[in-house]
């Protein structure tokens, strides 16, 4: 095997095998088999079409990350806009340190009755468990089999089962610190039966030199409601890959917004499987770049029954020799009629150095359909800095504003009022403090 | 004291000389019209006098209170109170007029080393000036100019003025595209600022909006010069003759 990150990681299951959570289960012969099939296919490079823009394989090569350590000590939250963004909204917090629950960091209490939330080793045994955990999309294969990784070596995560009916009373908030480098492999699960509803941010921080390898598995019942709020910050040396699946029951409905402030190299993959008429799923994203940051956003969006609406849009600034990428496909299978998808992303190039790549992709096999798709790549208005420097508004805050105003288009989509402020603040703070200056 | 004193101005676009020996004194407290042909620099001088970039001065000086204007870069005319009311304001899609207005505001408040204005505080001026001006708060909350009709773009160019409170006050053709009871209301809104400690330059095509906003002195712009200085009268002889007898060549 030439694909030394991959031989670490073969590795560490190895040693770790008979440890792991799960072990003699069922999960034991399920790790088994996608450790078989992940060495296999190896890590993602840029031979493969959906990894044309990101070489994770050499990513991973260069870093070569150990498993992170587990951290017991105290632990303190970096003092950073980004780690406080949700501080003041009432919710329930479950703090993760190096990928693993700290249930002492953790404030989740009185959870109205019928939601269940779990560490996931807690959990494995249940029957919803599993068949999340084993559940596959086969859409984008290349980007699926990075899943594969994580199946073998997660060691924990979140699981949040919403019964029938029932409304989580305030959003849930899966905390994520990368408090020491290494690799840490989180699997979180989410299951909202009939008519649930819920709002969950994550937020993932930390300065390490990590490797955040992280997959939410959600399942949408019959007319279940949920609001994924993502934000992603980390350190230079990071790499963070995550993965968001999710299957919608008949007239469900998803609203994922990711804010991705980067790390080194981050790719967020957004998996949709329309599998009930009628679902609705918005998935939208902003992102701000600077220095020699990756982002990569992969986006399939599966329109596998008919009625059901998609709405895409990705937004992002880049400076400095920053580089982005938004790929995504929207499918509308044979019988897929009435669908409604749309996939749209713009990008602000803020200097010379940075680069964008875009690539919406339509597969479409139905006839009587609406979609749309489309991208573009700008600059700001030197005529529109003008204008605002003329009535007394120096260049740089000239600049902040349309910026901020260029991102909050997307960031306008954030269902949950107090979440969208807070993550329109980071975005201009973003500006205000970095090199968000050509 | 002249508030702005420029002498022999000479300024090139992109290498081509646009205005070509201007003097030109305004003192506080009085209102110069600019009249003359398109294409003869009107727009020009009032961006030289804003700092826009690409505006080159080859030759000339350019004196704003006693000050050298050239040294100032755009932000900082406009703190220290020179104004454009522009021929062509541009949209500014994303950002609402209320947000614009309040960010230009205390922008210059702190250029000048004063206090910010609050939420409440700010409103409640915003107000106060965009009711004469028939502004009604569902514009302030729109983005910047976008989809606004030509007459509520120049409605707007007067209340961003009003606002400012700038101490010279330049008008690109604030009457073009305004009906009747528009061109009332802006140049209501125009006389409403005139007082001894504030000069305006105001550009035009008619002696329409002369007849509202009353002129001290007009001058005829031709060819980059200025050919000929009057009193208000001179705006009625050009509506009666055009500008044929002061064809650049001629001058
Ligand atoms: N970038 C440029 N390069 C070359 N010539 C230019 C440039 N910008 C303006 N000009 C020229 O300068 C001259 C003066 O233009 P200006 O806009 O100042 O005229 P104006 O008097 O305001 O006209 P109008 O009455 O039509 O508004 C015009 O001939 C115009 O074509
Ligand atoms: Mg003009």
């Amino acid at each position: 095997m030439n694909d030394k990150a991959a031989q670490i990681f073969a590795e560490t299951y190895d040693r770790e095998r008979a440890v792991l959570p799960g072990a003699g289960g069922w999960l034991a012969r399920r790790r088994d088999a996608a450790l078989k099939s992940f060495v296999e296919a190896g890590l993602p490079h840029r031979r493969l079409e959906e990894w044309k823009y990101t070489d994770l394989k050499q990513a991973l090569e260069k870093a070569a990350f150990v498993p992170a350590p587990a951290h017991e000590g105290a632990v303190v939250l970096p003092d950073t806009a980004v780690a406080s963004a949700f501080a003041a909204i009432d919710r329930h917090v479950v703090v993760f340190v190096n990928g693993r629950h700290r249930p002492d960091l953790s404030k989740a209490v009185r959870l109205p009755k019928g939601v269940e939330l779990h560490s996931l080793n807690d959990v494995l045994h249940e029957q919803w468990v599993k068949e999340l955990v084993e559940r596959r999309f086969d859409d984008a294969r290349q980007s699926e089999n990075v899943v594969d990784l994580n199946t073998a070596l997660m060691h924990d995560g979140a699981a949040l089962r919403i019964r029938k009916g029932v409304r989580l009373d305030k959003p849930l908030h899966l905390l994520f610190l990368a408090a020491d480098g290494g690799a840490s492999h989180t699997r979180n699960l989410i299951l909202l039966e009939e008519d649930a509803d819920a709002t969950i941010f994550e937020s993932h921080i930390g300065g390490a030199a990590a490797f955040a390898d992280i997959v939410t598995d959600v399942a949408l019942g019959d007319e279940a409601r949920l609001s994924h709020v993502k934000l992603q910050d980390e350190g230079a040396g990071a790499v963070h890959l995550a993965t968001l699946r999710t299957r919608l029951a008949a007239k469900s409905r998803l609203s994922s917004f990711t804010l991705t402030l980067g790390c080194g190299i981050s790719r967020t993959q957004n998996f949709v499987l329309f599998a009930g008429e009628g679902a609705q799923a918005h998935v939208n994203g902003a992102y701000a770049l600077k220095a020699a940051q990756h982002a990569d956003q992969f986006c399939v969006i599966d329109h596998a029954v008919p009625g059901c609406t998609s709405h895409t849009l990705f937004k992002g600034v880049l400076d400095g020799a920053s580089e982005g990428i938004f790929q995504g496909k929207v499918i509308v299978r044979p019988h897929a009629q009435k669908t409604d998808g749309r996939q749209m992303t713009h990008a602000l190039l803020l200097s010379r150095d940075a680069a964008m790549n875009a690539k919406p992709e339509l597969e479409i096999y139905a006839d009587d359909v609406q979609c749309a798709h489309g991208s573009t790549v700008g600059e700001l208005s030197r005529e529109a800095i003008f204008f605002l420097r003329s009535r007394g508004i120096p260049e740089m805050e000239a600049r902040q504003l349309l910026v901020s105003a260029f991102l909050d288009e997307a960031l306008d989509l954030v269902p949950h009022e107090a979440a969208r402020e807070a993550l329109k603040l980071l975005a201009a703070g973003w500006f205000a403090d970095g090199e968000g200056r050509a | 004291m002249n508030m702005l004193e420029i002498k022999n101005l000479h300024v090139s676009v992109d290498g081509k000389e646009i205005l070509k020996g201007i003097d030109l004194d305004i003192r506080a407290g009085e209102v110069h019209a600019i009249m003359g042909p398109n294409g003869s620099g009107k727009s020009t001088l009032s961006y030289v006098l804003s700092g826009r970039e690409g505006y080159e001065v080859t030759e000339g000086s350019i004196r704003f209170k006693g000050r050298d204007l050239t040294e100032l870069n755009v932000d900082e005319r406009a703190a220290a109170g020179i104004f454009l009311a522009f021929q062509y304001p541009i949209e500014i899609p994303g950002v609402t007029t209320m947000t614009f207005l309040k960010t230009a505001l205390n922008a210059q408040r702190k250029a000048r080393g004063e206090a910010e204005l609050d939420a409440v505080r700010f409103l409640k001026l915003v107000r106060e000036k965009a009711k004469p001006l028939n502004v009604p708060d569902e514009m302030l909350k729109r983005a910047l100019n976008v989809g606004f009709s030509g007459g509520e773009k120049k409605r707007a160019e007067i209340l961003q003025m009003a606002l400012l409170e700038p101490a010279l006050a330049v008008l690109d053709e604030t009457d073009s595209g305004l009906d009747i009871d528009a061109l009332k209301t802006v140049a209501a809104g125009v006389n409403a600022l005139r007082n001894p400690e504030r000069a305006m330059l105001v550009i035009t095509h008619y002696q329409r909006l002369l007849d509202y906003i009353v002129p001290d002195a007009v001058h005829v712009l031709s060819g980059g010069r200025i050919v000929k200085t009057g009193g208000r009268e001179l705006a009625h002889e050009l509506e009666k003759t055009g500008y044929a007898a002061y064809d650049a060549d001629a001058a």
